[in-house]
């Protein structure tokens, strides 16, 4: 299980004040779940990403897998990128066994594997292209299956869909709903979008800016659901669905909400 | 609503691309056809001028003439060699300095991007010399390594190491930082960082820089040689125009611009061979 304990950043601007991006937020990503982290761009969501990743240090707090604490990135964390930040030289399958080249695994090996992964996301026929030959969302499964390759205990995922077309964004959204019902990883991923939180998060963590903390947490089980059914349809309707929608969106839209809302 | 929709929708944006590249390639096949064209009628534009007496030979030599003294040149020779001295001893003398320019521009190019100390220290002389133009400290090279070869290969090789050398630190420091931690989030190690991310990365920047070389390196050899040689393509205008031989002079501007044209194409080919993906992604 992976724990965020009293996670604080800090950063000096380039004018000399004081950032405050993330204060003192703590939750836990438990087997089987997906968290979401919702909010408003500036709310530090992406900080409390790349702090989980390595990529960003802590200011205060921690960040433990299993018990240990974590401060730089690896394989047990595997990461999608908002942009997708696939090796223009090298196929789709090369990008998927990167993860697998860099363990040293034989070709044949990590070819096989990497198969296997990119048959998941749907990719099959796509294994001899150039990224650059792909549509967005190709890229975005390619990504994902990349980052599926070295089994990490944890997915983190940084508004993967954020800049697919609304079309897209739904077929790559039951595909994660689909991959994570296969894999059982554990998720973190953020969103702006209310309605991608819902339909895809165990658990919602909602954010409020500066200083970046969590403001409300919800539970669903809509993800579920769309796993087995592969049909958002039924489930953007569904009373529970829009009424919590539209808690969350009065949250987020209320301005410097301090209390802590907890829902079960 | 099912996961096989979106890549059968993606197929037919690759088949779309792909049926709009022929046309594409019907377009800078068109451009080629009027670039031909424009240089038939230069040609013709010469042919005229001269057949007409527009100028003296002395000064605008008939087309039959530079070929007369190009064969002249190349058989019998002219100024201490004949055409294949010339040219040999100018593309040894680039070549030497541009295997100097890479060899050492790439690697420390690349340290520099990657390490502030090797910046801050490098950058400073080089940063001094590469504001001087070459012919400038050609006298210094010449009082300090003699009128021979050594000169003027130090000299082209300070010409092309300082492009090539700023290409590689722009390269390094164009990698995006998400390209980079998404390698580290896969498990590279720094090592691995630099081999699979960093370099590739930094090579179409370095291919940009190694091409403003060339053109840097041949344009200082012809200067220099026309300055201080024995031996060379510039030397033989040089010599040519002390005796106003005009044909020989054109005979020697054609074969620069030969080199030129041959240097470009060749490294264009490369690009495309060695790093396809310039400008994509």
């Amino acid at each position: 299980m992976l724990s965020i304990r009293n996670a604080t950043v800090k950063f000096e601007a380039a004018d000399g004040t004081e950032i405050h991006a993330l204060d003192r937020v703590s939750f836990d990503i438990p087997p089987d779940s997906i968290v979401v982290a919702l909010g408003a761009s500036g709310c530090g969501k992406s900080t409390l990403l790349n702090a989980i990743a390595g990529f960003q240090s802590l200011t205060e707090g921690q960040i433990l897998i299993d018990g240990l604490p974590v401060d730089k990135p690896g394989g047990d964390r595997g990461v999608v990128f908002q942009k997708d930040t696939l090796l223009p030289w090298s196929n789709v399958l090369d990008n998927v066994a990167l993860g697998l080249r860099y363990r040293g695994v034989p070709k044949l090996e990590r070819y096989r594997q990497a198969r296997e992964l990119l048959q998941l996301v749907g990719l099959s026929d796509f294994e001899t292209k150039p990224p650059y030959e792909l549509s967005g969302g190709m890229r975005q499964r390619v990504g994902i299956a990349r980052a599926l390759a070295t089994d990490p205990k944890i997915l983190l995922m940084d508004e993967p869909f954020g800049a697919l077309d609304s079309l897209t964004r739904e077929n790559m959204q039951q595909l994660l709903a689909t991959v994570w019902a296969k894999t059982r990883k554990q998720v973190f991923f953020i969103t702006h979008s209310i309605e991608e939180a819902l339909a895809l998060g165990t658990h919602i963590l909602v954010m409020s800016p500066r200083p970046g903390r969590i403001v409300a947490r919800y539970e669903a089980d809509f993800v579920r659901t769309f796993a087995a059914t592969g049909d958002l349809g039924p489930i953007l309707s569904h009373p529970r669905f829009v009424s919590l929608r539209e808690e969350i969106r009065s949250i987020i839209h209320t301005p410097a909400s301090h209390n802590e809302r907890h829902a079960a | 609503m099912s996961a096989v929709i979106e890549p059968a929708v993606a197929i037919s944006e690759v088949k779309r691309q792909r049926t709009q590249q022929p046309r594409r390639i019907k377009k800078t096949h068109g451009t080629a056809v009027i670039s031909f064209a424009t240089l038939i009628g230069l040609l013709a534009l010469w042919i005229i001028a001269t057949k007409y007496h527009f100028a003296s030979a002395l000064f605008l030599p008939s087309p039959s003439d530079v070929a007369v003294q190009a064969v002249a040149v190349a058989s019998e020779g002219y100024a201490n060699g004949t055409l294949l001295d010339h040219i040999l001893a100018s593309l040894g003398r680039i070549g030497v300095a541009l295997a100097f320019g890479i060899g050492l521009g790439i690697p420390v190019g690349l340290l520099m991007g990657l390490n502030r100390w090797a910046k801050g220290i490098l950058g400073v002389p080089i940063d001094i010399y590469w504001g001087l133009p070459p012919l400038a400290y050609l006298p210094l090279m010449i009082i300090w390594l003699g009128i021979g070869e050594a000169s003027k290969i130090v000299l082209l090789s300070l010409a092309a190491f300082a492009p090539i050398c700023f290409a590689a630190q722009a390269g390094v420091r164009s990698v995006p930082q998400e390209r980079i931690n998404a390698a580290r989030s896969l498990g590279a190690t720094s090592y691995q960082v630099f081999t699979s991310i960093i370099f590739p990365s930094a090579l179409p920047e370095i291919f940009t820089g190694v091409r403003i070389a060339i053109g840097a390196t041949l344009s200082t050899l012809v200067a220099a040689e026309l300055i201080a040689a024995q031996s060379g393509v510039g030397y033989m205008i040089m010599s040519a125009a002390n005796f106003l031989a005009t044909d020989v002079v054109f005979v020697g501007l054609i074969v620069i611009a030969i080199f030129a044209f041959a240097f470009a194409t060749g490294m264009r080919f490369l690009e495309n061979r060695i790093a396809p993906w310039k400008g994509k992604l």
